[in-house]
């Protein structure tokens, strides 16, 4: 049986390399399909594993409390489109808050509400640029390191706001912008620190904070009717040992709060580390649908190209059954022929995949990651398509009646 | 030479046909191809079967070989009803007890002359390499070694043919099935071919030969023509038999091999 299998593998090589060029056009579907995969898988992992060094960082002691439900797995994210938080109205409560800070344990917590709207100092600020409202504690929390001057804090009288340096350059022209002002949402507010340069657009945050103005959650009230949203609660544990009891605690807390209703996730270590910002859901959405009618379409040609192959090998099915072959080795000499194309396309499509990857990682700060789960998910998905769209030729190739396939004399 | 007239009489039955039917097509296309066909062939025959174009030999062929198995009436290949075979049994018994060469030569054009000698040990789980080795060795035999690694469109009508021999009997089968395995040739190749049936016959193998040519006859033990789907004349029945090639009683034509084996021994 070893050795049938081993010869059906050296056949389907054969018999695609007597149509080569037809059979290199055929996986091309599947290959871009499998690429759009790879590359969004390899960014996403890149993006996590910024998020997770991020995380270390914070010396491993944060939780992190957001809205909804769970996400499933990474492989359910990119299949499905991510909800644009901005848009649902968050279940998190500063009830909420004030019942997390009273968890034994917890040494400090911030929430994070990001509005959109006009910001202009000397002149206007990019259409795209975060409003961050939080608490003074979030400087711990996040240990967010501070450039010049100082962060938010709740003893300075007046409107007051904190600015990423890269929002300074963009409007005033110059990091040194303390004690300048800033118009927010038509609202000024007087500048008392400077962020440093994190170079992070991706963490777990949710927001570049080169690029955003932090205001104090207080100040809300003056530039915004509407009632906050809290994107994100970020927990500051006292120690590593504390961090389980705290979470079983929040979520104890916040069940209680929200009636039994578990529309909010508490998350901590890996699980923080899963890519948030927006425009990765966007490009995740967009691949997955270049995926998806990719490798519909490369399936539906290796489907097209076996059937082809089947009608123009009748005699030889007819010799190969006549000499011994059971309708279970046609079977397999087909579907193996199929799936050799769709991973022939996939493996390419792999390669193409991190290619492109590392193409566009140039724009971007970090790099894509190499891990098996990728390769897994390349390879599965060539098995897939290989065999769901080669079992119905490679069935109809078995059926065929050899009589009729010997019949045709020359 | 009265050794293979005991043998065939001797020998238990390989194959027992009983009111053997193939219908093709269906209402007023309906037609039988077999229309009755009672026959017993004895391990170690050599059967010669005649007659006209579309009488059905092809189609029993194919029914013998168990390649067709929409049949009425019974076939017992080896005591066993083959109506009882599943698919899997049937591909089994093609793989390792049956020869086929075909009225035409039917090698795949894809694969070379080694690889198409080769095939059949493909289902028999045998290594690619032993199986090479296994083709190689019996092409030797038919004086094609140097044409192993010509592809099928280059070889003459004769070489093909030869190879096509090569192929069924590399699998060392006990029955083989030949569909005028001398189509076209001339009367030297056919001679060539005939005499490597005659040799295989003598090893103990049963062979069944169509043929169109009636000088190929006197190789066989036993001559069976067909007649519109149906046996109109068998040497072997005990009944009176037409001589068909008028010089030569068909009957007897086991003074002929006796002499060809005479004739080959002093050699
Ligand atoms: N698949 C088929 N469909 C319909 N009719 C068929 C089919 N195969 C064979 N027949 C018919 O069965 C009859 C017998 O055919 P067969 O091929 O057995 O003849 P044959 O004796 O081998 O002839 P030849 O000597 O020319 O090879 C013919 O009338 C043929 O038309
Ligand atoms: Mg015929």
């Amino acid at each position: 049986m070893r050795f049938l299998l081993l010869n059906h593998i050296q056949n389907a090589r054969d018999s695609l390399r007597s149509n080569r060029s037809r059979s290199m056009l055929t996986m091309f579907g599947v290959t871009i399909g499998v690429a759009s995969i790879t590359t969004i898988l390899a960014l996403s992992a890149g993006a996590a594993q910024i998020v997770q060094q991020q995380i270390d960082g914070l010396g491993g002691n944060v939780a992190v409390i957001r809205p909804g439900e769970k996400p499933a797995s990474a492989f359910d994210q990119l299949t499905q489109l991510p909800v644009q938080q901005g848009y649902t109205a968050s279940t998190l409560t500063n009830n909420d808050l004030r019942s997390i800070e009273r968890i034994d344990g917890v040494s400090a917590i911030a929430p994070l509400m990001v509005l959109s709207g006009a910001v202009s100092g000397d002149s206007d600020a990019p259409k795209s640029t975060p409003i961050v409202a939080t608490t003074p504690n979030l400087e711990q929390v996040n240990d967010l390191q501070v450039r010049d001057g100082q962060f938010l804090d709740p003893s300075l009288l007046g409107s007051t706001a904190v600015i990423g340096p890269q929002l300074s350059v963009d409007v005033f022209g110059t990091e040194a912008s303390i004690g300048k002002t800033i118009a927010v949402k038509g609202k000024e507010f007087t500048i008392i620190g400077v962020l440093k340069r994190s170079n992070a657009p991706i963490n777990f945050n949710g927001v570049d904070f080169d690029n955003a103005v932090i205001i104090d959650t207080k100040s809300l009230g003056s530039i915004s009717q509407e009632s906050p949203q809290i994107q994100q609660i970020n927990v500051r544990v006292d120690t590593v040992a504390n961090l389980n009891s705290v979470i079983v605690e929040t979520n104890k807390a916040l069940l209680r709060n929200h009636f039994g209703q578990a529309d909010f996730t508490v998350l901590s270590g890996d699980e923080i580390a899963q890519p948030t910002g927006q425009i990765f859901a966007a490009i995740a959405g967009v691949t997955a649908a270049i995926a998806a009618i990719s490798l519909l379409v490369g399936g539906i040609g290796i489907m097209n190209i076996m059937l082809v192959s089947v009608a123009e090998r009748k005699r030889e099915i007819g010799i190969r059954k006549a000499v011994g072959a059971s309708n279970g080795d046609i079977v397999a000499q087909f579907l193996i022929e199929a799936l050799a194309l769709s991973i022939g396309g996939g493996v390419a499509g792999y390669l193409l995949g991190y290619f492109v990857a590392f193409g566009i990682s140039i724009f971007l700060t970090f790099d894509p990651q190499f891990n098996f789960a990728i390769a897994g998910v390349a390879l599965g998905v060539s098995i897939a398509i290989g065999t769901l769209f080669g079992l119905y030729p490679a069935i109809r190739a078995a059926r065929k009646d050899p009589i009729n396939a010997l019949r045709q004399y020359e | 030479m009265t050794i293979i007239g005991t043998m065939a009489t001797n020998n238990p039955p390989v194959i027992v046909l009983k009111d053997l039917r193939k219908r093709f097509g269906i209402g007023d296309a309906e037609h039988y191809a077999l229309d009755g066909v009672d026959v017993r062939i004895d391990k170690g025959e050599f059967i010669a079967i005649m007659g006209p174009s579309g009488c059905g030999k092809t189609t029993l062929l194919n029914v013998l070989g168990l390649l067709d198995s929409d049949i009425e009436g019974t076939y017992k290949l080896d005591g066993i009803d083959v109506s009882t075979l599943g698919s899997i049994k049937r591909a089994r018994i093609r793989s390792r007890q049956i020869g086929f060469i075909f009225q035409s030569f039917n090698l795949i054009p894809r694969l070379n002359v080694l690889e198409n000698v080769a095939l059949p040990l493909t289902y028999k789980g045998i290594p690619r390499l032993k199986r090479l080795k296994a083709a190689s060795a019996m092409l030797g035999n038919f004086h094609l070694a140097e044409r192993e690694y010509y592809m099928p469109h280059q070889l003459s009508g004769g070489q093909t043919q030869r190879v096509a021999i090569a192929r069924a009997l590399v699998n060392d089968p006990s029955i083989i099935l030949a569909d005028e395995p001398t189509g076209n040739l001339d009367s030297r190749s056919s001679h060539i071919i005939m005499e490597e049936l005659s040799d295989l016959h003598q090893r103990g193998n049963t062979i069944i030969m169509v043929t169109h040519n009636p000088r190929l006859t006197t190789y066989a033990s036993r001559v069976i023509t067909m007649l519109d789907g149906k046996i109109d004349t068998d040497t072997d029945a005990k009944k009176p038999k037409k001589d068909t090639t008028k010089k030569r009683p068909l009957g007897k034509k086991s003074k002929t091999t006796k002499k060809r084996r005479a004739k080959k021994e002093k050699k």
